[in-house]
């Protein structure tokens, strides 16, 4: 608990050597700091002072809140935004299983580099070659159906992203495959740096698996877990469309059963021709975003005060 | 730390939303009519078209290549689109002022909308009138208050259907050529597994192709499209609304493959080669290729079985793809040239011998076709009807047309239910776009 309670006594507690030089020290990140802070301002913060222009605006003249009521209006965006919050019930899904993943890994004793490889391999992959696999893979007539058939599981061979009751559903798992190879590197990566006191004491004792693992490695992974929780939600909110768009050939469908929020900011800048509405659909993407960002911070600074060596 | 925290979450939520969205200042260039430049001129030329007129590629290569010849110093670059990234691509490159000199353009809206919306300048203001006279269906589709945006480059007969003899006759069937045939059809066909018409959907497009080839049965002319768009009409009128209930029809009749949702169009259209389907829907530069594949013996090509009683029930529709001249173009009076040359008689002549398609110019000898499926094509597109899709705002299209075309497909809605949607985003429509009315009624005018 000091690395950062250290760090803080440097930065205020008064220099024998004098307080000039006191001072000097506590600019002493700026410098540093300075030149990528610029970049990144001028980069993302002229772009963000564009956007919430562009936001307020229909044709270069300002109509206020005009183009926000459209959008919150629009009911293929609440269609879209539903599907986001939807697809945020996956991350319990993704923590429960990266977990579960890592756990195994970290018991399995032979060929642990190849469990790990297998399973971070999806991960590693370009989204648009999932896609453009998944796609084929998983039409009517595609190799899974063709499988389950022959296996005489006729009645599992669904319509997987042909189906608007099913394409979600196929989508969130699809994904869940693909993203869950990186919680599962993360939480092990961490519980091999635990100390094994604890868990060879529990064992002594008689500890079986799970409640070793239940009573013990969990509760001391909870900041890294919480970590990646947030960073999975903010995929969900706005990292999924080259997902939707490979799967759906840019539509969100069938009918507009996987349309999101970025595929609509997509469709109204580029297709639509509609640059203002899909300002005002961003910046209220932007807006929901903050909230798990926020969050993501929160865990960080959470972290640097010493919650990872809990 | 609060605020620091708040502030690093502003720039990241920044990173991750908005790069995609920025766009350029710079200020259009005003078309010149200056002379012929005879320093070293480069033109880029997007476009599309080698996936439904299969052979475009060579005679984009021979065109620039002879153009060449006749102006050492021009250089035309071309880059070929893919279906989906069409618009899109355009979209992004002139918010940025900055990509093509020469444009491809679908018909019609796709023509009109880059023009309202001053992305590209009128052909019209570097091509002779009297030449323009010749283009197939620029005047029907392209022209905007006097103006013509853009130039037809070759013309889609649309969309025909083509029926394979050898299959129907199979199950002791002919070529349905009216609705109740067709469904008569689907009901035997169905019943032994094999299916009757080929289509993929998944993408999309074919729900625009099915509006316009099922529901311009019921209008009377592109105008009571244009009315409904403008509000003088609904799309849940009787003449607009029909169609959907057509197209129900051949759902419940189990005319489709039943992957219609998981595939492409152009993927379906491969079963009807194979044998699987006894008919589908082609595009009409690629018919004949179609034709080809299967042999001239076995198909019919036709219309859409006839169901209507409109003045273009049982017609094909006519449209042309086009070139555009982009309003940041440094040398549209060059780009127009190259556009003037490409109609030239030797140009019209290897368009036809390289895709067996026919160019959009009426000065092409249609009388010199020797091939029956291609000259009964070529001849139906001069008097051919509307071509719907392309008298609806694009919007309309892939957010109505398409999805309850889906939809409707896998029978999940119903034909009155599409009909009812299509109206209420066509509404829709006419709020978050405020030029559209305004636009669409000049156009009409």
């Amino acid at each position: 608990m000091t690395s950062a309670a250290t760090t803080a006594y440097h930065a205020t507690a008064p220099d024998p050597s004098g307080a000039a030089r006191g001072r000097r020290r506590s600019f002493g990140p700026w410098p540093w700091i300075l030149p990528a802070g610029i970049g990144i301002l001028f980069v993302f913060g002229y772009s963000l002072v564009d956007l919430l222009q562009q936001s307020f605006k229909y044709r270069g003249t300002w109509v206020g809140l005009d183009n926000f009521r459209l959008v919150v209006t629009d009911p293929l965006f609440q269609t879209a935004i539903f599907h986001n919050a939807l697809l945020l019930f996956t991350v319990p899904i993704l923590v429960a299983l990266a977990l579960l993943f890592a756990i195994l890994l970290f018991e399995t004793r032979r060929g642990m580099r190849f469990y790990q490889s297998a399973v971070f391999l999806p991960y590693l992959l370009p989204i648009p070659v999932v896609g453009v696999v998944f796609g084929q893979l998983l039409q009517l007539n595609g190799a899974l159906n063709l499988g389950l058939r022959a296996l005489g599981l006729q009645s599992f061979a669904l319509d997987w992203l042909g189906d608007p009751n099913q394409a979600l559903v196929t989508m969130s798992a699809i994904i869940i495959w693909k993203e869950v190879g990186f919680g599962t590197i993360l939480i092990l990566a961490r519980l091999i740096s635990l100390p094994t006191e604890l868990l060879e004491a529990a064992q002594i004792d008689g500890a079986g698996f799970f409640k070793k693992h239940l009573k013990i490695t969990t509760p001391q992974l909870r900041s890294v877990i919480l970590f990646y929780a947030i960073n999975e939600a903010i995929v969900m909110v706005s990292w999924v469309f080259n997902y939707v768009y490979v799967m759906t050939n840019g539509q969100g469908g069938p009918g507009d059963a996987t349309m999101v929020s970025e595929l609509y900011i997509y469709r109204s800048a580029f297709q639509n021709q509609a640059p203002e509405l899909a300002a005002a659909a961003a910046v209220l993407l932007l807006i929901s975003t903050l909230f798990f960002i926020i969050g993501f911070f929160k865990v960080q600074s959470r972290s640097q005060s010493g919650i990872f060596d809990e | 730390m609060k605020r620091r925290g708040i502030a690093g979450a502003i720039i990241c939520a920044s990173a991750i939303l908005i790069t995609s969205l920025t766009s350029a200042g710079a200020t259009a260039v005003t078309p010149s009519k200056a002379t012929f430049p005879t320093g070293p001129v480069k033109l880029v030329m997007w476009w599309w078209g080698e996936q439904e007129a299969p052979g475009a590629k060579l005679w984009l290569a021979d065109t620039i290549k002879a153009y060449k010849v006749k102006h050492p110093n021009v250089t035309i670059q071309t880059v070929l689109q893919t279906t989906d990234g069409l618009v899109p691509a355009f979209a992004a490159a002139a918010a940025a002022k900055k990509g093509p000199d020469l444009q491809y353009f679908w018909g019609g809206i796709y023509a009109q909308q880059p023009g309202w919306d001053g992305q590209i300048a009128a052909v019209s203001d570097y091509i002779p009138a009297k030449e323009l006279a010749h283009y197939i269906n620029a005047s029907t589709e392209e022209s905007f208050q006097g103006k013509i945006w853009t130039a037809p480059w070759y013309v889609n007969p649309s969309f025909p259907v083509v029926a394979r003899k050898d299959v129907l006759s199979k199950y002791g069937l002919s070529v349905p050529m009216t609705w109740k045939e067709l469904l008569n059809a689907c009901d035997v066909l169905s019943a032994k597994g094999v299916t009757t018409l080929a289509g993929g959907i998944k993408d999309g497009w074919f729900g625009g192709w099915l509006y316009s080839i099922i529901g311009a049965q019921s209008v009377t002319s592109s105008k009571d499209v244009v009315a409904a768009v403008v509000g003088k009409q609904k799309f849940t009128d009787p003449i607009h609304a029909a169609w959907w209930t057509r197209l129900q029809e051949t759902q419940s009749h189990g005319c489709w493959n039943k992957d219609i949702n998981s595939l492409q169009l152009y993927q379906a259209q491969q079963l009807w080669v194979s044998g699987k389907a006894a008919m589908t829907v082609v595009a009409g530069p690629d018919t004949p290729n179609f034709v080809a594949k299967v042999g001239a013996s076995k198909v019919v090509v036709m219309p859409m079985p006839k169901w209507g009683t409109g003045a273009f029930a049982g017609k094909l529709g006519t449209t042309s793809q086009t070139i555009g001249i982009t309003k940041w173009s440094k040398y549209p009076q060059v780009a127009a040239d190259f556009i003037t040359f490409s109609h030239q008689t030797a140009q019209l002549n290897n368009w036809f011998a390289k895709t067996g398609s026919m160019p959009a110019d009426d000065r092409f000898n249609i009388a010199g076709v020797k091939d029956p499926v291609k000259k009964a094509l070529f001849t139906s597109v001069l008097s051919g009807g509307p071509y719907l899709e392309n008298f609806i705002p694009a919007q309309l299209d892939t957010d109505a047309v398409f999805t309850n075309a889906q939809l409707v497909l896998k029978g999940t809605r119903t034909g009155a239910q599409a009909a009812a949607n299509m109206q209420s985003v066509m509404e829709r429509l006419r709020m978050t776009d405020r030029n559209l009315v305004k636009n669409f009624t000049a156009w009409a005018k």
